[in-house]
């Protein structure tokens, strides 16, 4: 084997790494491991928050109390913007 | 997001505002909300107050994992979907259509 195939495939192998380390939390996530239940169950009362969001004009804040007695709450976390689901 | 997005007429006659939730910047969430066609907002939890609060925080990650919470007008929660049974939101969009969270 040629020395420059070599170094090509060492090289390869570090961005394969590199790739494998960017995907872990996406990795980590479908482990056969179940993690811990959550904290809050069902029946409990939801802490009250307040967040912002950027409605493309001005920044918005929002809180759980604003919908308390007026409308159910979906609360979807998700990991990262730009990732899946 | 987008398969709340799917569900989103179905959600909203029942009463129900949907808020997506993640550790990022208003501007990138507003940014991916764009990118991924999703309506309704995506707050920002810039210092991971709420993702603590709500017991999602993981470690691993530095960021929350992957959890639907459904919230009744009384404040308590009514449902919970963890991890990858997150991605289907079928079992919240169910729950909201159940008469009793119509009226």
């Amino acid at each position: 084997m040629k020395k420059s195939t070599v170094k090509q495939i060492g090289g390869w192998l570090g961005a394969a790494a590199i790739l494998l380390s960017l995907a872990s939390p996406l990795a980590a996530e479908t482990k056969k491991n179940p993690k811990a239940a959550p904290s809050l169950k069902v029946g409990d009362v939801a802490p009250d928050f307040k967040m912002q969001y950027f409605d493309g004009k001005d920044l918005k804040d929002v809180s759980l109390s604003d919908f308390r007695g007026k409308k159910n709450v979906v609360l979807a976390f998700y990991i990262f913007a730009f990732t899946g689901g | 997001m987008k398969n709340f997005q799917q569900n989103l007429k179905k959600l909203e006659a029942t009463d129900t505002q949907v808020l997506g939730v993640s550790m990022d910047s208003p501007f990138a969430n507003k940014a991916f909300a764009d990118q991924i066609g999703v309506t309704f907002p995506l707050l920002s939890d810039w210092g991971g107050e709420a993702t603590h609060k709500y017991g999602v925080y993981v470690d691993e990650y530095k960021a929350a994992r992957r959890i639907n919470f459904l919230i009744g007008k009384d404040g308590k929660i009514l449902e919970e979907q963890v991890d990858k049974d997150a991605i289907d939101p079928k079992k919240i969009v169910d729950a909201c259509e159940r008469p009793k969270l119509k009226s």
